[in-house]
């Protein structure tokens, strides 16, 4: 029996409620990835926040395959993985993947696994908003008068 | 008339600035409909070997079918995380 959730969230994310939610007595191990937003610097510029949307409900299912990929492959007790939309602020979680399996290389490699495909198949998008306009990530369209590059 | 509804996200929505559209199509491909899109919004054209595609929010390739009633989403390269 695999417990756990997926779900896409507009306010901030619980990191402590969900890894402890991640406890079970038939696991020895929870691994938990965290993607924060960092600011990179530009010539006199940096990235004030990010902003992130989805296409919604493909990105929820999407992320809720992921799940099925990782139970199909590993040993793991719990899955669950969050995402944040909206706007995120420097050093704030976007994401969130809480694996719990008995021992600890199913939990480690699930982990990866999941914040790999989340950026393969699950239809979300951020922009960075600099303090001169922003850029899509990925895309490098925006409005920025100095694209970054 | 049944419409096609087509929901555009991030660049892409930027680039033909709206996030949703409605053509009037039943039994084209994905391609066909792809270029009544950038005939109404040309900013799109250049964006083509970025792009994915999903119908009903599924990912779907350029010579499937597109049905009146269908929700086709134009995708730019995803970046969660």
């Amino acid at each position: 029996m695999t417990d756990g959730s997926f779900r896409i969230v507009d306010g901030p994310i619980d990191v402590g409620a969900l890894v402890t939610g991640a406890f079970r007595p038939d696991c020895g191990a929870v691994a938990t990835f965290v993607g924060t937003t960092r600011v990179d610097e530009g010539e006199g510029t940096s990235v004030e926040y990010l902003e992130y949307e989805a296409y919604r409900p493909m990105a929820d299912r999407k992320l809720e395959e992921i799940g099925e990929e990782i139970r199909g492959r590993w040993d793991v007790g719990h899955v669950s993985i969050v995402h944040k939309l909206g706007r995120v602020d420097p050093g704030e979680p976007s994401v969130v993947i809480v694996v719990a399996s008995p021992r600890r290389g199913p939990a480690f490699e699930a982990s990866r696994y999941a914040i790999e495909r989340i950026k393969e198949i699950v239809p979300i998008w951020k922009r960075e908003i600099w303090s001169d306009g922003y850029v899509w990530v990925g895309s490098q369209v925006g409005t920025r008068s100095t694209p970054a590059e | 008339m049944e419409q096609v509804k087509v929901l555009l996200f991030g660049a892409a929505a930027d680039q033909a600035g709206t996030r949703e559209a409605e053509f009037t199509a039943n039994g084209v491909t994905l391609d066909e409909l792809w270029s009544m899109l950038t005939l109404k919004y040309p900013a799109l054209s250049p964006m083509r070997g970025t792009l994915a595609f999903a119908i009903n929010g599924e990912y779907a390739k350029g010579e499937e079918m597109v049905n009146a009633g269908d929700e086709v989403a134009v995708l730019p390269p995803v970046s969660g995380g």
